[in-house]
């Protein structure tokens, strides 16, 4: 029963960590076979971003999970993607352009935000090392 | 046993047959398959192509590692995409013999401009207008000589702000004269006595822009860009993606004249580019580097081509 | 929950015991593998347009990981054509048995009879992942040593040794398919006492004797059971069947617990863990030291690989085995003599099974739902030679699902964590009683929340 209702708190409680206000945010991102510098961008739910990608050996993409936009770039032409991060979480970055052999491998990541499901998920782990070791009894 | 020879039968079928069939099936006789591979893994296969003048030449294309792209230099054939793993079609014809050069448009790595193939086209030559050699080979300029200016603006000339003095000015921008050669012509007229140094530069970008027009500034812009920008950086300041690659040795199996690769050519740099004349710049662009790692285009682009682009790179010394 | 036995309907046994659908859908699977290994020779080298990389390591590997294992053990297995060729050889027929076979039909030695070779094989693999899942060319070569290997064995050794004991792919399935909710057992071992001819491992007219050279009669775990239904057709006296249970059900059993299958979950969990971070993460070094193989970058991820599998998890899960025993002895001093560290390490080691399955199907959700699309110009041009034979060979590259992969994520890590504690405390109990059974569980649990934890942060963080 407490156990029902901790989860259920893990689950569902807002994340009382105030916010940054949201507001326009510019990133240069380069690509490279098989990596995106920076390999990771921070931004708060609700800014305005825009990703200027940065081709630097052969052509590269970027795809964001969650958001389902792409951009493609060929060296020497930077593309820009604009969005509102209206997504919470983390979301990958994905390249969207065959460029080798690991490309398919070939990710970044997008956070928006504090990774919420991450934290509740470690949450519910910790809960259910308790559910494992007092609960259930055989 | 029946049950065993129908077993065998499916066993043979579908085992043996579907991938042999698969492997006889893979040849397409009207098309020319040509793979390509970024250029140290082999560029284009097959490198050298022939046909007849006035036959269709079809072509079939894929890459085996990144996305490339094929265009025929001096032609007008659109360029089509090489995509890895997918093949693309293409139809080239061609109405006048000779020798032509196929390259990749899409950059493939720094050694992408060395990705190029040729095309012998034989036949009766029915065109005999002259070629006409290059300004520089006319006027036999050493295109390797260092080119300083040894005036330079302290801001940026302004074509906008050298029509609103208002002069009536009769030198116009020439091919082979620098621009620090017209300034000083302009500097020794009598009708500019009365202006600064500075105002003298708007006058030399005033004649760069009347010699010019909107539309072929663009058309230079998307020449650079596809083609220069990679290392001679967006913004022209020599930073582009490719040229930290310059600086190490290049491709192994190329012979190199004894020269090193060096870094791309800031546009941006007045002492160096306000000495150059178009003529010089067109020569650099149509020679290219001698192993300094700068390609040479001129099999690729047209005299008219390479003349946008030159136009366009005085908007990295000029506003208009 | 007591198993219940599917075969008791007519129209499954009946289906079960006919050689043709499951001899019709090998078939297909060895022109797929064929054709796979064609592929790699002779198709474009590009691997997310050749049929050999999307079909084995996307679909194949989807299908195997995300629901044949888990839902139906050791299925694969049952229709895996890689000993196909060999077992025609041995049995001299392609269905029912005719009495003349091939081979020398020795019996494997006795000291290889564990899983370490199946260890081994598999940690080679791992070590050149990133090259095999990406080079078409490499993986035909690959599935080509499969086959010959298989070949080989079988001419050689007696049944389906090469799936028994060097199969890399069997070493891992066989043990996550004691988590399965399938099994196939004796209904009554009495009935097995007193029937003098063992025809389930001797074989007889209708079948083969068990290539899995187990004897059904004392089957207890999934492990080594392949689910071919040979037994199902030669037994006379209609003792086997095939049951529905509860999930991990092999587990419950507290005997028979081996180093060599501890070291495979531990093998399990490096990988995962590994590719967690090498594949999936956004580190490039570390996906380009993967890749070149024989440089100085490729020694130190091999060296840390081996590391972690072999040295790092193994050492502190003893450290955990370790820890909780002195607790339980500190707080309820034995009255007899205890079974060793040895023991306890290789009991506790199930624990990690439903962990490390969970693992691998949280890391496979990531890359198989990414990838998926590349199905379908596969499907339409095989071998990347420019055909287009169901139209959809131009279908561009588009994820899957990828907004519910992460939530899917955290449940199956989260879940797999807590079947992991039932486990180690059902372990603990076997050696305690009351109060202590918790503290002597609670490194274990300990470790696997860590570990949860890790590829939480690598997968969803």
């Amino acid at each position: 029963m407490v156990i029902g209702l901790l989860a259920v708190a893990i689950v569902f409680v807002p994340n009382p960590i105030a916010l940054a206000a949201s507001g326009d945010r510019h990133f240069r991102i380069e690509a490279s076979s098989y990596q995106y510098t920076p390999e990771a961008i921070q931004v708060s739910p609700g800014d305005h971003v825009t990703i200027d990608l940065v081709a630097t050996d052969v052509v590269h993409g970027l795809y964001i999970d969650g958001y389902d936009l792409s951009v493609t770039a060929d060296p020497g032409q930077t593309a820009t993607l604009s969005f509102i991060a209206d997504r919470s979480g983390s979301f990958r970055l994905r390249c969207s352009v065959t460029c080798g052999a690991m490309h398919p491998f070939m990710i970044g990541k997008l956070n928006v935000g504090s990774n919420d499901l991450l934290w509740r998920a470690i949450g519910l782990s910790a809960l259910a090392v308790v559910v494992g070791v007092w609960v259930i009894r055989k | 046993m029946k049950a065993e020879r129908l077993a065998l039968l499916l066993v043979v079928v579908l085992t043996i047959g579907v991938p042999l069939a698969a492997v006889v099936a893979r040849s397409n006789p009207d098309a020319i398959a040509v793979r390509a591979q970024m250029a140290d893994d082999g560029g284009w296969t097959p490198g050298d192509l022939a046909v007849a003048m006035g036959q269709p030449l079809h072509l079939r294309l894929t890459s085996d590692d990144v996305v490339h792209s094929f265009a025929v230099g001096h032609s007008a054939i659109p360029a089509v995409d090489v995509l890895p793993g997918q093949w693309t079609t293409t139809t080239l014809m061609f109405d006048q013999p000779g020798k032509y050069t196929f390259y990749c448009t899409r950059w493939c790595g720094p050694n992408h401009w060395r990705m190029r193939g040729t095309i012998e086209v034989t036949g009766d030559v029915t065109n005999t207008t002259p070629i006409i050699p290059p300004l520089y080979v006319t006027l036999n300029l050493d295109l390797d000589a260092p080119h300083p200016s040894e005036v330079v603006p302290s801001e940026r000339p302004s074509a906008t702000r050298g029509a609103a003095l208002g002069l009536k000015i009769d030198r116009a921008w020439e091919a082979a004269e620098s621009p620090a050669q017209l300034w000083q012509q302009l500097r020794s007229d009598a009708s500019t006595k009365n202006l600064s140094d500075d105002q003298v530069w708007d006058l030399v970008a005033l004649a760069w822009r009347s010699n010019t027009t909107p539309e072929r500034l663009a058309e230079g812009q998307q020449l650079y860009a596809q083609n220069c920008a990679a290392c001679h950086g967006e913004t022209g300041k020599g930073d582009g993606v490719i040229a930290p690659t310059l600086q190490k040795t290049p491709m192994s199996g190329m012979s190199m004249s004894g020269h090193e690769t060096v870094a791309p050519i800031a546009f941006t740099d007045a002492k160096s580019m306000l000495g150059a004349s178009d003529a010089i710049l067109e020569g650099k662009i149509v020679r290219g580097g001698m192993g300094t790692g700068m390609p040479y285009w001129g099999p690729i682009f047209t005299a008219e081509q390479i003349q946008v682009v030159v136009e366009y790179l005085w908007t990295f010394q000029f506003d208009r | 929950m007591t198993p219940i036995e599917i075969t008791r309907n007519p129209i499954i046994k009946a289906t079960l015991r006919n050689r043709w659908p499951q001899f019709v859908i090998r078939v297909i699977a060895l022109a797929g593998f064929v054709l796979a290994i064609v592929a790699g020779f002779v198709g474009t080298p590009v691997g997310n347009h050749n049929f050999g990389i999307v079909f084995v390591w996307i679909v194949w590997w989807a299908l195997l990981m995300l629901i044949l294992v888990p839902l139906a053990g050791r299925s694969w297995c049952a229709v895996c054509p890689i000993p196909m060729p060999g077992e025609w050889l041995q049995n001299g027929a392609l269905l029912k048995p005719r009495g003349k076979g091939f081979g020398l039909n020795r019996k494997w030695p006795k000291r290889f009879r564990n899983i370490w070779m199946q260890n081994i094989a598999f940690t080679l693999l791992a070590l050149f992942s990133a090259v095999v899942l990406t080079q078409p060319s490499v993986t035909g070569v690959v599935l080509l040593l499969f086959l010959i290997i298989a070949l080989v064995t079988s001419l050689i050794f007696e049944r389906r040794a090469f799936c028994r004991y060097l199969c890399p792919v069997g070493g891992f399935i066989g043990l996550y398919s004691q988590v399965a909710p399938v099994e196939v057992r004796v209904k009554d071992p009495a009935v097995c006492a007193v029937h003098s001819e063992k025809s389930c491992y001797t074989g007889s007219q209708d079948g083969y004797g068990c290539p899995w050279l187990v004897y059904p009669g004392t089957l207890t775990k999934n492990i080594n059971c392949g689910l071919c239904m040979e037994c199902l057709r030669t037994c006379t006296q209609d003792n086997v069947a095939l049951n529905l249970r509860s999930f991990g059900a092999d587990l419950k059993q507290s005997s028979g617990h081996k180093l060599d299958e501890a070291f495979k979950a531990f093998i399990m969990l490096g990988a995962a863990l590994t590719y967690s971070a090498v594949m999936l993460g956004p580190w490039g070094e570390l996906k380009s030291a993967a890749y070149s193989i024989g440089t100085a970058e490729w020694l130190v991820y091999a060296v840390t690989l081996l590391g972690l599998i072999y040295v790092i998890l193994p050492g502190a899960f003893l450290i955990a085995v370790g820890v909780g025993r002195t607790l339980a002895r500190v707080l309820n001093p034995p009255q007899g003599s205890r079974e060793s560290l040895k023991k306890s390490f290789a009991a506790f080691a199930t624990a990690l099974i439903p962990l490390g399955l969970m693992a691998w199907i949280a890391f496979s959700l990531s890359f198989v739902f990414a990838s998926l699309s590349y199905v379908w110009p596969v499907l339409s041009d095989p071998l990347g030679a420019g055909w287009n034979l169901f139209g959809t060979a131009g279908v561009a590259w588009q994820p899957y699902l990828m907004s519910i992969v992460p939530f899917l994520q955290a449940g199956v890590l989260i879940g797999g964590l807590g079947w992991a504690c039932v486990v180690a405390r059902r372990i603990a109990a076997e050696q305690q009683t009351g109060r202590v059974v918790t503290w002597e569980a609670l490194p274990v649990m300990g470790f696997c929340f860590v570990v949860t934890a890790g590829l939480l942060g690598l997968l969803i963080g």
